[in-house]
């Protein structure tokens, strides 16, 4: 029973969703008080302790009826029986399985595999197929490339050997051609089920630690290189990424500072009692929430990272809950609410149509953000500019930066070009970057992630 | 720490009996969560949208248990001396005030500040004591003699400090007063936190609780509900009503009608002795379960396709029975 659940456990993290020690636990003994009959309430009583959030139910359900969903030998025909028993479905039978211990499949307690196949007892030969699978460890099974060796190692422990050698003597027989005909067609059949056996459960274990794979690969990858069908997924890491940051740098809005009375206050309500000091107040920090005003560029030179700082301007506007977007090619137009009011895709690519295409003017939004946005850039403003600083050979308006440097509290650049590059050819930044507090070379996720963290923190610190 | 405990809850189905016998239809879900909750002495996170029957749960659980029921309401700004406990400066005030002359008496013969400060000292924790402590929700919940339910309601309203305070309670049941020590739950509550999923709680929190969404009921239900909820309304009238309000659900609404909007559309219609829904009856009683005024003026414009998709739907279950 024990090995069944761990099993679960590791079809969920599958389905992308972490289970922690105490929620094994308490799934334990809540199987414990309701049994393994009834397969709705063992759903619903896994559920209640493994799922903590409603997505996660959904996902759990899914996974529940993937993982105890039993169906190998199903349509095997038999020859001379009806239709196989019910028992197969039920989770008890695999559970079953679990507590039948290692060895002893070869068919020497047993029957042989020939007298299961042509007897078509299924509900057997998928006993001896889960304690098989168990003996080979299948449930390690990673890529799909593994799928012969397992499909191969199965049969084996399941007593391939002596079914194979029974063929060749009906074969030799020559009175028993019938027979050598139905072995070998059982033996197809047997190759079927353990073939489809071993895909599913591909599809349940294998996609955890492959899908960790990917997503590392993408995180150290550059975003200009990444292809659009990763789109989604990386909308699944950004979104994280973001999350993370928000809860890190939102949470302690208040610090409490020791031993600093409060006097104005602690006389004030106080005032209540006569002017004797009961309650004391005492100084606290107060720590804001970001205030952030981020500016994208969205122009053809750096297209490629157009869409993931998009992105990942989204998924920061659905976590910082003060954020004001703006995205730019040769003017500045405000992108908030389009973020604001429609999913992650449709917003980028309506930014992208709306606003990208044309040259670059970084003179001109410069002028533009002067005029329009300055007023509201205090000393509790954090600006974020993402771009490649190419101006076309146009104005480069440099003063502006210096404005923003002198009112905001940060200033930060986030290039998508290598330091090297900076200054070359018709790139200003060799210009913008002194006005700057932070200017940081950033194209990967990683890069973003940590560029972003640092200034998160330094914000949170000098408040 | 003595448990909650009652033979009664010997079976899941036996739960579920038993708050139907006080007006509570569970869902298998719903009874197997509070069965686990109860046995795993485990709180109990419930989400799902308002008025689906949360705070009920925790009622109908109260009311079989006969245990009182605590509720304490979270919103933005709440903390420990309104949820646990605050001290009563008043009355202590008053008694000072009043113990004036007791005080002088005790004083005298004290030579030196020094010697008046070691005289009130052997008196000092009186005024610190239960007598002068005004107890909380959270400090009640502890103290009861035979146990109770501990309804948290809205914990997603409260702030992330609350929360965090929280956790104590909820993991052992106790909690850490500094003028008084760690106080211990004598009999363990039963506890329902509830959510609207305003914000989404802390991974700390989540793994302390069990999990329960309550979904909006199915039809089936939904009519077992407004049978015992509602005593005297015709078969004929519950099948179209509950058949109607779950179409009105499917529609993209501001805000989608729930159980207690059935209940009191239900009740309404049952003042107006309808047998049955007309266009005219249920144009004018919108308002009772659709609360927002474009979601009035959506539900209108189709409402005749609506009442008729009602009609064929409360009639096919019974079709399908025949």
């Amino acid at each position: 029973m024990q090995a069944t659940l761990e099993d679960f456990f590791k079809a969920l993290r599958g389905g992308d969703l972490e289970v922690s020690l105490n929620a094994q636990i308490d799934a334990a003994r809540a199987v414990e008080l309701v049994g393994w009959r009834d397969r709705a309430l063992l759903k619903s009583a896994l559920g209640a302790t493994l799922a903590k959030t409603t997505p996660d139910r959904a996902l759990f359900d899914d996974a529940f009826e993937r993982f105890f969903r039993f169906s190998a030998f199903e349509n095997l025909s038999a020859p001379t029986q009806d239709p196989p028993a019910q028992s197969a479905q039920s989770p008890q039978n695999t559970a079953a399985t679990g507590s039948g211990g290692p060895g002893g499949c070869q068919g020497s307690g047993g029957q042989a595999l020939s007298q299961l196949l042509l007897a078509g007892d299924s509900a057997a030969l998928a006993k001896r197929l889960q304690q098989a699978a168990r003996e080979v460890g299948l449930n390690d099974i990673w890529f799909f490339t593994q799928k012969g060796h397992y499909t191969q190692k199965i049969q084996q422990a399941m007593g391939l050997e002596l079914l194979d050698r029974e063929i060749s003597d009906a074969k030799r027989q020559t009175l028993a051609p019938e027979r050598a005909r139905e072995l070998e067609l059982a033996r197809k059949q047997l190759f079927e089920e353990v073939r489809n056996f071993v895909e599913r459960k591909l599809a349940l274990f294998g996609t955890a630690p492959t899908r960790q794979l990917h997503d590392d690969f993408l995180q150290s990858q550059k975003l200009s290189n990444i292809e659009k069908r990763d789109f989604a997924r990386m909308h699944v890491i950004v979104g994280k990424i973001a999350k993370r940051l928000a809860e890190r740098h939102s949470r302690r809005k208040k610090k409490r500072v020791r031993g600093q009375l409060d006097f104005r206050k602690t006389l004030r309500q106080n005032a209540a009692y006569g002017g004797v000091m009961f309650e004391t107040f005492w100084r606290s920090k107060v720590v804001d929430r970001p205030r952030v005003v981020a500016i994208c560029d969205v122009s053809g030179s750096v297209r490629q990272y157009a869409r993931f700082l998009l992105l990942f301007l989204h998924s920061l506007g659905e976590q910082v809950s003060d954020l004001r977007s703006f995205a730019f090619t040769n003017h500045l137009v405000e992108v908030s609410d389009t973020f604001e009011s429609l999913p992650v895709e449709q917003a980028v690519d309506k930014v992208m149509r709306a606003v990208g295409g044309s040259g670059t003017d970084y003179g001109q939004t410069l002028l533009d953000i002067e005029a329009r946005l300055l007023d509201d850039i205090d000393r509790r403003t954090t600006v974020l500019m993402l771009g490649d600083a190419r101006n076309n050979r146009g104005q480069a308006q440099a003063h502006v930066m210096q404005l923003l440097y002198q009112r905001a509290r940060r200033v930060i650049w986030l290039n998508p070009e290598p330091v090297s590059f900076w200054g070359l050819g018709d790139s200003e930044m060799k210009r913008y970057a002194p006005y700057c507090h932070i200017a940081r070379e950033c194209n990967s996720l990683a890069h973003l992630e940590s560029t972003l963290d640092a200034l998160l923190r330094t914000h949170s610190a000098s408040a | 720490m003595k448990t909650l405990h009652q033979p009664h809850f010997d079976s899941i189905d036996g739960l579920a009996q038993r708050l139907a016998g006080v007006d509570y239809i569970a869902s298998r879900d719903i009874a197997t969560a509070v069965y686990l909750g109860f046995n795993l002495e485990k709180p109990l996170l419930v989400e799902g949208p308002a008025g689906v029957g949360k705070t009920e749960l925790a009622k109908g659980m109260a009311e079989i248990l006969d245990v009182p029921l605590i509720r304490m309401q979270c919103y933005e700004g709440l903390d420990e001396s309104k949820a646990l406990y605050e001290w009563k400066y008043g009355k202590q005030l008053l008694y000072t005030q009043l113990l004036k002359d007791k005080l002088g008496e005790m004083m005298q013969g004290a030579v030196g500040l020094a010697a008046s400060m070691d005289r009130l000292h052997a008196h000092d924790d009186l005024f610190f004591s239960e007598h002068f402590l005004e107890p909380r929700p959270l400090y009640q919940a502890l103290h009861q003699e035979r146990g109770c339910v501990l309804l948290i309601d809205e914990v997603d309203k409260s702030d992330p400090e609350f929360e965090a305070f929280l956790l104590e309670v909820l993991s052992d049941f106790q909690i850490s007063v500094p003028e008084l020590g760690t106080i211990t739950a004598k009999v363990k509550p039963l506890v329902l936190l509830t959510s609207n999923n305003t914000r989404e709680m802390s991974d700390a929190l989540k793994r302390r609780c069990l999990h329960l969404h309550i979904p909006f009921p199915e039809a089936k239900l939904e009519r077992r509900i407004l049978e015992r909820r509602v005593p005297g309304l015709s078969e004929t009238l519950n099948r179209e009503l509950v058949a109607f309000i779950q179409a009105v659900r499917q529609m993209d609404l501001k805000k989608q009608p729930s159980v207690s909007e059935t209940i009191d559309w239900a009740k309404t219609l049952l003042l107006l002795h309808a047998e049955h829904l007309s266009l005219d009856m249920v144009k004018g009683t919108l308002n009772v379960f659709l609360k927002f005024e474009q979601d009035i003026a959506t539900a209108n414009e189709q409402l005749p396709t609506l009442l008729q998709q009602a009609r064929k739907d409360a009639e096919m279950p019974r079709a399908s029975h025949a």
